[in-house]
C-alpha cells in the first residue's frame, strides 16, 4: 500500500551510485504491489473477499510480529500510550483491500491502480481547495486542476473499456 | 452502469488509502515503522475477522484449500514497506513514488495482458493506453505544482 500525497513532496536526495542501485529495487517493490493485487482478485473469487482480505492482514501481522520480536527494543512511546484516534488506520486498511479483491477481476489490475491513484490525487486536491475535514483552505493552482482533469479523462476511458 | 459504480468505489478506496497513510505516517514517526505497521495489520485482521464472523456467507472453498502461492500476497506488501523504508532516505520520496507507480502500472499491465496468477486476460486496448498516458501527464503536473509550492 502506498500513497501519492507524501510522495509528491520533493525531497533533496543524495547523489550517489547507491541511488542507481536502489532504483530498480524500488520499481520491483512497486511491481510487488501489483502482484499482491493480482493474487487477491482470484483468491477472493474462490474463498470470498473477506477471507482473502484476512489472509493479507493475518499473514502480514504474523510476519511483522516476528520482525518486531527480532528487531529488539523499539524507541518511542508504548502503543498503549498513544491517542486512540491514531488506531483508525487499522479500520481503513481493510476497506482498501476488500475493494481491491472486488475490482481487479472486473477492470483488471492496471486500471484498478489508476483508479486508486485518482482517488489519492483527487482527495488531496479537493481537500486543499475546499478545506474539508478541518484542513486549512489552500489555493489549488492551475496545474493541479489540470492533473485532476486528466485523471477524470483517464477514468472515463477506463469506464468505456 | 455497474462498471461506473465499481470505478467510483475504487476511487473512494484510493482516497481512504491516503487518509490511512496520513494517519499511519504520523503514527510511524512516533513509534517506528515496524510497530505502526503491526498495529495497522493487527487491527485490520481483527476487524476483518469480526466481519467474517457476522457477515460472510459460507464459502465452498476455504483459505487452507487453495494453492499456497495464492496466500503470499502479504509478503509483497511487507517487502515493499521495507524497501521503501531503506530507499526513500537515499533516492528521495518524489523519485521513489514515481518508481513505485512505474513498477505498479507496468506489472499491472503485464498481469492483465497475459492473465497471469489466474486473472482474466485483458488485452492492451488503445483506450487503456490513452488512460495510462493521461495518468502519466497528470503525475508530471502534480509533481511540478508540488515543487512550485515549496
Amino acid at each position: 500500500m502506498q500513497t501519492l500525497d507524501e510522495g509528491m513532496v520533493a525531497a533533496p536526495a543524495k547523489r550517489s551510485v547507491l541511488r542507481l542501485l536502489l532504483l530498480p529495487l524500488v520499481i520491483l517493490a512497486g511491481m510487488g504491489l501489483s502482484v499482491e493485487a493480482g493474487l487477491l482478485g482470484p483468491l477472493g473469487e474462490q474463498v470470498g473477499h473477506l477471507w482473502a482480505t484476512l489472509s493479507i492482514f493475518g499473514v502480514g501481522s504474523a510476519i511483522l510480529f516476528l520482525l518486531l520480536l527480532f528487531a529488539g527494543p523499539q524507541k518511542g512511546p508504548a502503543l498503549t500510550e498513544l491517542p486512540r484516534w491514531q488506531l483508525i488506520g487499522g479500520f481503513l486498511g481493510p476497506i482498501y483491500v476488500v475493494v481491491l479483491t472486488l475490482a481487479t477481476p472486473h477492470i483488471g489490475i492496471a486500471m484498478t491502480m489508476i483508479a486508486i491513484l485518482s482517488g489519492q490525487v483527487g482527495k488531496s486536491v479537493l481537500i486543499d481547495h475546499f478545506g474539508w475535514f478541518g484542513a486549512t483552505r489552500k489555493k489549488v493552482n492551475g496545474e493541479r486542476w489540470l492533473a485532476l482533469g486528466l485523471i477524470v479523462v483517464a477514468l472515463v476511458l477506463i469506464a468505456r473499456g | 452502469m455497474g462498471l461506473v459504480i465499481l470505478l467510483a468505489v475504487v476511487v473512494l478506496a484510493g482516497a481512504v488509502l491516503s487518509v490511512q497513510a496520513a494517519i499511519n505516517g504520523r503514527l510511524g514517526e512516533t513509534v517506528g515503522v515496524l510497530r505502526s505497521s503491526l498495529l495497522t495489520f493487527a487491527v485490520g485482521a481483527l476487524v476483518t475477522g469480526l466481519l467474517i464472523v457476522f457477515f460472510e456467507p459460507a464459502q465452498a472453498v476455504s483459505l487452507l484449500e487453495v494453492p499456497k502461492w495464492q496466500l503470499t500476497g502479504a509478503l509483497f506488501g511487507v517487502v515493499y514497506m521495507m524497501v521503501m523504508v531503506g530507499a526513500v532516505p537515499v533516492v528521495g520520496t518524489a523519485v521513489a513514488t514515481v518508481a513505485v507507480i512505474v513498477g505498479q502500472l507496468g506489472m499491472g499491465m503485464l498481469i492483465d495482458n497475459f492473465g497471469w496468477l489466474g486473472n482474466p486476460a485483458i488485452g492492451l486496448s488503445s483506450s487503456r493506453m490513452l488512460a495510462m498516458g493521461c495518468l502519466a501527464v497528470a503525475l508530471v503536473f502534480m509533481y511540478r505544482s508540488t515543487r512550485q509550492a515549496q
